[in-house]
């Protein structure tokens, strides 16, 4: 090799890191964090994964870094520290469960300058409260991709089997128990109760009571009031004395989804449930009946659980994560990706073009649309660590079902810890 | 005799680790404890002892501890019996003993995380492991996870197993390191089985008792990821251990101050805990001699 040609092969090689800077320079990375893991490969995750993969085409230059967290409690712990670290990804999908923790300790950025700026853009085109799920005064902090209202499931066959007319509009506590005993039968049980408080909560709501004040300040009085109590003595009456619902170690001692293996007649739960109930072949689809909560007040009340996404107030390419949350949220996208049937898509037009095909399919989502409008937002999309009122609810909940303490005395040791918590923060 | 830097180099390596990733954590964490620091806000102010205070008057805490306490005392004495038993036969110049020596210390090189996903399994209330066969002999299913009185004895239960290779492995060097001169001397005075190990193998074993003893304590009071993947602290806290409390205190709660404080009140528990199992084996090992 003369000097020349050894030159030219240094002045070459020179050249591959300068050209990989130059890549660089012109590229922009995107970090995104959601739920799930690496190695989670059913179709709907291949489906997300194509959409991501359809933003990097229409926009050369942005690369898309996933970062996939499994569980949903480490995955608001796992987000946080990487805020805390400084290295928060730039745009998150948030759980309006776990709003009020991101919202609150400034972690995102208000997107309402972005909606007002961007006329391609409207948030009229949303179910308002749900948009209002991550509203805070005039600010913004997440476009809703999708939610869903907890309603109860009811066996239809099991209904006509034993003479019970299925609800069809409000119907009272009186009403349920009344449904769940003639329901009830050997080798079935009229109601699948399970102590996950986002599903019963909402019992208390509609006994005209609460689990905190109305601030969000406090739960002594209010969650040990006597109309919580006499909630929650409902419940554990279903269970304890009138026995239309299993305890909590029979249902744990079966293994199996009792609504779906037709083991129980009606179950509290949301509109992710359908998905999951198409592989249990044994249940008819066409028997599968979503009506509202039973309800004590003029009106039912539920819940509404909901996603979105959110860029991080750090975010060092906020022009571009805005780019992504719009194309995350189009008509184009969203009719896709709510054919997981996971939830409820938060655009309205996305919604209301679910309503066609086979009829029971179009009455089921009917019944979730009509819910929409007096749906509530969760405690946690305003109240930081609502988590962990969850969880001494739980507990109160394990102590009345399991131990037999007396429900006044468990709601008040738990309402009590509650405060004690929230004096801590 | 001139020393040189050369010991000094091949160790620096090791210490370096053991500084930045050992000490100086340890030491950030001691300080954090006299703050009440606000992790998300940002807020540190300093409260001294405050901390150490609050923990007095902590039901959650006090329970945390007897719960680990509870742990220990129930799989730190049986998970050494067992072994003990168990080296006993590996000990023996019975044929695959180095086989049956491997088989048990498998779960010890397995992902604590993998084995608790198996236990999982046994323990399920109606298809597991142990209910399934419990059943053939018409026993009522026990959901042992999520009942209060044996979710505890059941992640128990399961460190002893897990535990058993490497408590065996240390058991099998002592029995082999105890002369046979003894063993020779018990014969002439005609002791055999039960008298021979009362009188020679247990006394000889003290040494190795006493780390037995230390190190499973001290691990029993760490226990962690067994209760995080199997039960999260319940049904009811009866499984909220030390380890996990500290846990949620820090990463769940976010008051990493408290969650420090906790840690040094443990490192003092493990401590205390250490010096009294070194005074009370104080007398039987200056009776001990292997020689």
């Amino acid at each position: 090799m003369t000097r020349r040609e050894a030159l030219a092969w240094l002045a070459a090689l020179g050249a591959v890191p300068l050209g990989c800077r130059e890549f660089e320079s012109s590229s922009v990375a995107l970090r995104l964090a959601n739920w799930g893991g690496a190695g989670d490969d059913s179709d709907y995750y291949r489906l997300v994964k194509q959409i991501y993969r359809e933003f990097e085409a229409a926009h050369p230059g942005v690369i898309l870094k996933v970062e996939g967290v499994p569980g949903s409690q480490e995955y608001v712990t796992k987000v946080l520290l990487d805020h805390v670290a400084g290295a928060m990804p730039d745009v998150m999908a948030l759980d309006a469960s776990s709003g009020a923790v991101f919202i609150d300790n400034g972690t995102l950025m208000d997107l309402a300058p972005f909606v007002e700026k961007d006329k391609a853009f409207s948030l009229g085109d949303y179910f308002p409260n749900v948009v209002d799920i991550a509203r805070r005064d005039k600010a913004i902090y997440a476009i809703p991709t999708d939610f869903t209202p907890m309603v109860v499931y009811c066996n239809a066959a099991h209904f006509r089997e034993a003479g019970v007319a299925v609800p069809t509009g409000r119907w009272s506590f009186d009403d349920f128990l009344s449904a769940a005993q003639r329901l009830t039968r050997q080798g079935r049980y009229g109601f699948e109760f399970a102590n996950w408080m986002p599903g019963w909560v909402m019992f208390l709501w509609n006994n005209g009571s609460d689990v905190l004040s109305p601030d969000g300040s406090r739960a002594t009085g209010i969650l040990d009031g006597p109309r919580s109590v006499e909630a929650v003595q409902y419940l554990a009456d279903l269970v304890l004395k009138h026995r239309v619902a299993p305890s909590l170690s029979q249902a744990a001692a079966t293994g199996v989804d009792l609504f779906a293996t037709g083991k129980a007649s009606m179950k509290v739960v949301g509109h992710w449930y359908l998905a999951s109930l198409a592989a249990f072949k044994d249940l008819d689809p066409h028997e599968i009946v979503v009506v509202e909560l039973p309800t004590n007040l003029p009106q039912s009340v539920t819940v509404m659980y909901e996603a979105g996404q959110a860029i991080s107030k750090n975010c060092r390419h906020p022009e571009v994560a805005w780019e992504f949350l719009k194309f995350w949220a189009s008509q184009g996208v969203q009719s896709r990706y709510n054919q997981s049937g996971i939830a409820v898509c938060a655009r309205k037009d996305v919604a209301e073009a679910s309503l066609k095909g086979e009829p029971s399919k179009v009455a089921r989502e009917e019944a979730f649309l009509r819910i929409v409008p007096s749906a509530r937002s969760p405690w946690g999309a305003s109240v930081e660590g609502y988590d962990r009122v969850e969880e001494f609810g739980q507990k109160a909940m394990d102590d009345i079902l399991k131990n037999g303490v007396p429900v006044q005395a468990a709601l008040s040791k738990a309402a009590a810890a509650i405060d004690k918590e929230f004096a801590l923060r | 005799m001139k020393r040189s830097g050369t010991p000094y180099f091949f160790i620096a390596p090791a210490l370096l680790h053991l500084v930045v990733f050992g000490f100086l954590p340890i030491m950030f964490a001691l300080w954090v404890s006299f703050f009440d620091w606000k992790i998300l806000k940002g807020t540190m102010p300093f409260v001294g002892l405050g901390k150490y205070q609050e923990l007095m008057n902590d039901p959650g805490f006090g329970n945390a501890l007897l719960n680990s306490a509870k742990y220990a005392l129930v799989s730190v004495p049986t998970g050494m019996a067992v072994a003990v038993l168990v080296a006993l036969l590996a000990s023996d110049q019975i044929r695959a003993a180095g086989l049956f020596r491997t088989v048990y210390y498998i779960p010890a090189v397995c992902s604590t995380v993998a084995i608790s996903m198996l236990w999982i399994y046994v323990y399920l209330p109606e298809n597991g492991l142990i209910n399934a066969t419990t059943a053939l002999f018409g026993l009522k299913s026990v959901d042992f996870l999520n009942e209060q009185g044996w979710a505890m004895p059941a992640l128990a239960f399961m460190s002893v197993w897990v535990g058993l290779g490497p408590r065996m492995i240390i058991y099998v060097a002592g029995i082999l390191g105890i002369p046979p001169s003894l063993y020779e001397a018990a014969e002439l005075d005609g002791a055999r089985g039960w008298r021979r190990f009362w009188s020679v193998t247990w006394p000889m074993l003290a040494p190795t008792n006493l780390f037995v003893l230390v190190t499973g304590t001290i691990a029993a009071f760490q226990l962690f990821t067994p209760v995080y993947m199997m039960t999260r602290g319940g049904p009811l806290d009866s499984t909220d251990v030390l380890g996990y409390h500290i846990y949620v205190e820090s990463w769940k709660k976010f008051h990493v101050s408290n969650a420090s404080a906790q840690s040094f009140l443990l490192l003092v528990v493990i401590g205390v805990l250490a010096a009294v199992q070194f005074k009370l084996a104080k007398r039987q090992l200056e009776g001990y001699s292997a020689g």
